[in-house]
């Protein structure tokens, strides 16, 4: 029995190992045709155009850095401060359930159903209008994410401060935000990483013109250039990939 | 003039009136203690005189001003009950200063004031630990630390060694006398406990239904039937006088 | 004071959390009504009917339905397999970051990945042939953009399954089911039914408002089905954007009118979810 977990075990990783491989193959790879089982060139070529900047890769990979950069957070800092509003609220059940409709809406549907006004506002085909739009949807997300701080104990807390003779700002630089810190660090990541994976809402809203990586990878398929395709693959991996390595918890995202 | 002065204090929720007609006064540096069952409204008056929720009606005054109408951070009253709720980001040391840092006082002074609270909580040699590799007795102490220092005009305390084993219930109940003589303070003490009640008060109270009874003696909390003292010493002299015809019969 | 902080939060809360998902409904609604849109002009509940009477609205609400339901089937049923098999695994550090770092994968590349090893030329492929198994790439199966939605499927297994395993896999430790186990064992219980008696009810009945959300994401899925699909019948978010991005601007309404159904049902799943759910938590 013990045999036969480990072989399941030893399966299962190299299922998930896999596809890492294979991508990472693919990406230094040229000339790999049916029916060949190993690539015909298989060297640095590919990825010193990366490096060289012929690719786009480069200018899309520091793109996306600053569109997820810049939506986790604005929606970590919002989510925050406005989710002790909504449940330190007497209806707090009403708008945590308001809350919880955009985040389950598919995306693209929901940016396809908000471009009218985008276009209205002059935030179509442009990068502002994509970080808009994506923290439209991380921003629920991080609502809900820190609705569980806001309870009983943190409350007392504040009053404890208050009888302390602390005053609000003391409370918020001191306490609120020093003990929430790990907290946030999560919700930071995890909202980073809504929008680091985001293809359809950035297709809907950048109209092909904010060339994440997301929306990289999908030209590349169209273009059958599968090469580049695995190395902008590779390049989405890698910032998960390592966060993965620093703290589960980061990437883990268990939230209802 | 008495040091707290408390009149005519009412709190509903709702159609539920948890505090009823409240009366109360308290010298300096005196303890009261308040015995009450849990539901009883003890926790809900604390919170009105800590400032932490508004009456309906009546005042309190504190050293001869009003402050029904002053909020918490100005009262200088200082609230304690079961949760230690001590800072995780911060050390011991610095939790106990946090306080003082509000307060704007010097780095020295800080120090040293911080340095001979530690002493006094018989916790020297903890202060750059962090809270979690605190034991619940010491997490409490240094709670108490934390309030005393401020030196609050008034402390309320609800049921503060509530979530304590009874071994260090005792000792925090004696380190907290010594701390009352030498801080010079004066105290709200609730809980549920009867002896805890005699032993930390210099007064008692009652507190049943929202009602508060303020006995002038303590003999006269004694000899009143609804404290449970009476049925307690009838249990312990049927336990005493067995033991002593056991042992005169053996 | 508070008070008036208590409302510019929660005014900041109805302009960031509510507004956009109100407004984006009211467009859809007025133009799937004909009420605005370049090719609109005025009231009429033609493109409704004419979305219900296609039939292709229902087919592809059915195809979506269908294709999440048997992903998740798949995926609760093979986690909860491996989580009886790996439970006490996994405090091995390189099995257990090995264990989480599927979830490093977006749906794109995951997407992606199928198409290059399930293709006709993909990389099964190529060994079926030099095994000979095949001798014609032709004779390869369609698995991708084929009509059983395989592709789709299988990557939706691969995308949602590894999340499940390690979810079981917390809620096995946190709620201490090997003691429970062991507790059933003492009380007479032979291995099969504890099994089926106490772990496996205990881990659903602990994780089910996630599976029933999983659910709901499935079905609004769209760069999966947008890559590893066919033309018909499409996912709904595929269909949807196809509708709205036509030249044709008749067709312009119909999408919205789709957009409209499915933002009303997914709706009405969630406050279904969200009612039920009450003092469900799972914690972090």
């Amino acid at each position: 029995m013990v045999k036969v977990k480990n072989i399941a075990l030893g399966i299962y990783i190299a299922l998930i190992a896999f596809p890492f491989i294979y991508l990472l193959i693919l990406s230094f790879s040229a000339d790999w045709r049916f029916p060949e089982l190993w690539p015909q060139y298989f060297g640095l070529r590919n990825w010193s155009r990366v490096i060289s900047g012929e690719t786009g890769l480069l200018s899309s990979f520091v793109l996306s850095l600053v569109i997820s950069l810049s939506v986790a957070t604005s929606a970590t800092l919002t989510g925050f401060f406005i989710s002790r509003y909504v449940n330190y609220h007497p209806k707090k059940r009403l708008w945590t359930l308001i809350t919880y409709f955009p985040y389950v809406l598919a995306p693209v549907v929901f940016g396809a159903c908000l471009s009218f006004y985008f276009i209205k506002v002059g935030l179509f085909g442009n990068t502002a209008g994509v970080i808009l739009s994506q923290f439209i949807i991380a921003f629920p997300y991080a609502l809900i994410f820190f609705s569980s701080y806001w309870g009983e104990q943190t409350r007392e807390y504040e009053n404890l401060v208050a009888t302390l003779g602390g005053n609000p700002w003391t409370t918020y630089t001191k306490v609120l935000i020093p003990m929430a810190g790990p907290l946030m660090m999560i919700c930071f990541f995890q909202t980073f990483l809504i929008s680091w994976f985001e293809y359809g809402l950035t297709s809907i809203i950048g109209v092909g013109k904010v060339e994440t990586l997301t929306i990289k990878v999908f030209l590349f398929i169209k273009e059958a250039n599968f090469y580049y395709g695995a190395m902008s693959c590779c390049l989405l991996i890698l910032p998960p990939a390592l966060l993965i390595y620093f703290n589960k918890k980061y990437v883990f995202n268990k939230l209802i | 003039m008495s040091f707290l002065h408390i009149e005519n204090i009412n709190k509903a929720f709702g159609s539920d009136s948890i505090v009823k007609n409240l009366q109360l006064t308290l010298e300096n540096n005196r303890t009261l203690s308040i015995l009450g069952k849990s539901g009883c409204g003890k926790t809900t008056m604390l919170k009105i005189i800590a400032g932490l929720i508004k009456p309906d009606s009546g005042t309190i005054r504190l050293n001869n001003k009003t402050i029904t109408e002053q909020p918490a951070a100005k009262r200088n009253i200082v609230y304690l009950y079961q949760e230690d709720l001590l800072f995780p980001h911060l050390t011991v040391f610095e939790n106990i200063a946090f306080g003082l840092r509000i307060q704007k006082k010097s780095k020295d002074e800080i120090q040293d004031q911080v340095e001979s609270m530690i002493n006094s909580l018989e916790l020297s040699g903890h202060k750059h630990k962090m809270p979690q590799q605190l034991s619940g007795g010491q997490r409490q102490r240094v709670s108490f630390g934390r309030a005393i220092i401020t030196n609050p005009s008034l402390l309320l305390l609800d049921e503060p060694f509530g979530s304590l084993d009874s071994m260090t219930r005792q000792n925090m109940q004696s380190l907290f006398k010594s701390l009352a003589q030498q801080f010079h303070i004066t105290s709200l003490f609730v809980t549920h406990d009867l002896k805890e009640a005699l032993l930390m008060g210099d007064e008692i109270a009652y507190m049943d239904a929202g009602y508060l009874k303020v006995y002038k003696e303590k003999s006269d909390f004694m000899k009143d039937k609804s404290t449970g003292v009476l049925a307690e010493v009838e249990f312990w002299n049927g336990i005493a006088s067995d033991l002593s015809s056991n042992f005169i019969s053996s | 004071m508070r008070t008036k902080y208590q409302n510019i939060g929660l005014l900041f809360f109805a302009v960031l959390g509510i507004i956009p998902f109100a407004l984006s409904f009211i467009y859809a609604l007025l133009y799937s009504l004909g009420l605005v849109g370049v090719a609109n002009s005025g009231f009429t509940i033609e493109h409704w009917q004419e979305i219900l009477e296609s039939g292709e609205f229902i087919k592809s609400f059915g195809f979506s339905a269908f294709m999440a339901l048997i992903a998740m089937v798949f995926s609760v049923g093979i986690a909860l397999w491996l989580t009886l098999l790996f439970h006490k695994k996994i405090q091995h550090k390189t099995i257990s970051f090995l264990l989480y770092l599927p979830l490093a994968l977006p749906g794109v590349v995951s997407a992606f990945f199928a198409v290059q090893i399930l293709s006709k030329s993909g990389y099964f492929s190529r060994w079926f042939y030099q095994i000979g198994w095949i001798k014609d790439i032709q004779e390869f199966p369609d698995l991708i953009n084929d009509d059983f939605g395989f592709g789709i499927i299988l990557t939706f297994v691969s995308v949602v399954m590894p999340f499940f395993l390690l979810l079981f896999i917390g809620v096995f430790k946190t709620e201490r089911i090997a003691e429970l186990e062991s507790l059933a064992a003492s009380l007479g219980s032979r291995p099969n039914q504890i099994i089926r008696r106490i772990t496996i009810p205990l881990l659903l009945h602990k994780t089910w408002p996630l599976i029933a959300l999983y659910y709901i994401f499935l079905l609004g899925a769209y760069e999966i089905p947008l890559i590893l699909g066919q033309e018909s019948p499409q996912m709904l978010s595929v269909l949807i954007v196809r509708e709205l991005k036509q030249f044709d601007l008749t067709k312009i309404s119909e999408g919205y009118v789709v957009a409209v159904i499915y933002t009303v049902l997914v709706t009405i799943m969630t406050l279904f979810l969200f009612l039920r759910r009450k003092s469900i938590r799972i914690d972090g």
